[in-house]
């Protein structure tokens, strides 16, 4: 009796228990999802005609490409602050760990949007004019005022590489305490100097651990270009405002900046995949 | 160049101490090791082994007193007052030709067996790809993972990845060679496989020092023992007296716990 109990009972279809409380929560939210679209289009919040007439606008399409440059060389210039400043902070030399803190205490401390306005205005008035000259020159070299050599441009990239770079410092810092000692110990046995220790072991490994991290940076980058728009620069934020100062199409200038981030993200978790997918975590 | 007085030594420790502030490591450790032998450093954990090891080569720097290789002073240069540390270019072309194996191996996770046996004649040595290529491919082949050349050391088991280890200390023609707790982090059955490179090792007349929990190793491997407890040489012996006829009676001690059936 047992023994065909059994037999039959492996014949059986097997039915898993279903999510059924995971199911009602996914029909309440999607309905809560097509009402606000409902709303949306029912109310007509966004003229689909404006929005194309300015999507390729060529003063939004410039304003684009400035935001990816700023944002993009910011990155670079950030990573190489960074970089710097990570060194010192793991070098042990006391002084050289107290400016590395300090400079990333400041710098990550104060709101990029005060830092942008400090670099553009602030500075000019503290240092009226720069002179660079030369010794055993009777003329100086290079003498202008501070205005003139302080754009808009230049203050932004500034601004964004300062505050990126202490940001930066931490997450280089990281990456390079996330290498193994041992690994350190197995090139120094090698024979190698502490330099090629670094640029053969270290940084290679640092860097592969960091590449998600960097990849969060530099989209928040292409994001806070727009504090730009503050100081003057002709992004892809300022650019909108302008036009719809003029125009009050407020929604339409609005999303169109919008999709042209969206773009600028997608390229950039684009570059992030490639790289994670070229140099992978062994 | 500081000449030692034991210049036919490959390796000379002279009265040599260990502090991390007031914790001693070892105090007033010396030996010699001639050319060619094997010399197991025994003893229970925190007796100072890989630490006095370490400082063969560097790794560590010293509290006190000198260490030769083949009558290079290790570390330091000797000045009219003091000992004076080299500078890291001055060590780290010392630490070429004392080759280091590490218990837990430290392969570079970045590169590939092939790649991590020719980064020392590559970035060391200076020397041209493909003949690195052609000499870490036979080495490789001497610890049995020629096939192995394109793996990540994440691809390989813990016994394969000390054997790549070990070519990639081999690949610099070390004079001495350094193995730290060698198998302690394998499983007997891979640990035995190292074994047994290292054996091949000792038969070619590879000079080594090898710090070691592993009997196999001490026993039948090295040819002579350091015993170290608390810091201090408790006893220094050929392999076969030491286990056979024990002197002091911490090695006895150390012996009947590890080999009940003696």
């Amino acid at each position: 009796m047992a023994m065909t109990q059994r037999h039959l009972a492996s014949e059986l279809p097997i039915v898993h228990r279903r999510r059924w409380g995971a199911w009602l929560l996914g029909a309440v939210a999607l309905l809560a999802v097509v009402t606000i679209v409902h709303a949306g289009i029912r109310a007509r919040i966004v003229n689909l005609g404006v929005f194309a007439d300015y999507i390729f606008d060529p003063l939004i399409v410039m304003g684009a490409v400035n935001a990816l440059m700023l944002g993009t060389l910011a990155l670079f210039i950030a990573t190489v602050i960074g970089f710097v400043a990570a060194l010192m902070r793991v070098s042990g030399n006391p002084i050289l760990v107290a400016i590395s803190s300090t400079y990333v205490y400041l710098f990550r401390g104060t709101p990029m949007l005060i830092q942008l306005i400090f670099w553009f205005n602030a500075v000019p008035i503290m240092f009226p004019s720069i002179t660079i000259s030369l010794p055993f020159m009777a003329e100086p070299l290079v003498s202008t005022p501070t205005t003139s050599l302080v754009t808009p441009f230049l203050a932004a990239l500034a601004g964004l590489s300062l505050a990126e770079g202490a940001y930066m410092s931490e997450i280089i810092r990281a990456g390079i305490l996330a290498v193994d000692k041992g690994q350190r110990a197995a090139a120094a046995a090698l024979g190698m100097t502490q330099r090629q220790v670094l640029t053969q072991v270290v940084i290679p490994q640092a860097g592969r651990i960091i590449i998600p991290a960097a990849g969060n940076q530099y989209i928040m980058l292409l994001k806070s270009s727009s504090l730009a728009s503050a100081i003057g620069y002709l992004e892809l934020l300022r650019v909108a405002t302008d036009i719809y100062s003029s125009n009050f199409q407020v929604v339409e200038l609005l999303a169109v900046a919008a999709f042209w981030y969206l773009v600028m993200t997608a390229f950039a978790t684009a570059i992030q995949t490639v790289l994670e997918k070229v140099f992978p975590q062994r | 160049m500081n000449t030692a007085p034991t210049q036919t030594h490959a390796v000379s420790v002279v009265g040599v101490s260990k502090k991390w502030g007031p914790i001693s490591a070892f105090t007033d450790v010396s030996f010699d090791v001639p050319q060619g032998e094997v010399v197991a450093l025994l003893g229970p954990s925190g007796a100072g082994k890989s630490t006095l090891l370490r400082c063969v080569n560097h790794l560590e720097t010293i509290s006190a007193g000198r260490i030769y290789v083949h009558g290079d002073l290790i570390g330091y240069r000797l000045g009219d007052q003091a000992l004076y540390e080299l500078s890291d270019v001055e060590i780290s072309r010392q630490r070429q030709k004392i080759g280091m194996v590490f218990q837990h191996f430290n392969l570079f996770k970045h590169m590939t067996a092939l790649q991590n046996v020719m980064s020392g004649p590559v970035h060391v040595l200076k020397k041209q790809k493909a003949e690195a290529a052609s000499l870490a491919l036979a080495l490789l082949d001497k610890v049995g993972l020629k096939a192995k050349a394109s793996a990540y050391p994440s691809e390989l088991s813990g016994g394969q990845q000390q054997r790549v280890a070990i070519a990639r200390a081999l690949a610099m023609q070390p004079r001495v060679l350094l193995l730290d707790e060698p198998t302690s982090a394998l499983d007997p059955e891979l640990a035995q496989e190292v074994v047994e490179t290292i054996r091949k090792l000792a038969e070619e007349g590879q000079t080594m020092l090898i710090a070691t929990h592993d009997m196999g190793i001490a026993r039948d491997v090295a040819d002579r023992v350091i015993f170290m407890e608390g810091g201090r040489v408790a006893e220094d012996a050929r392999s076969r007296d030491f286990f056979t006829a024990p002197k002091s009676d911490r090695a006895k001690q150390f012996l009947s716990r590890l080999l009940p059936a003696h």
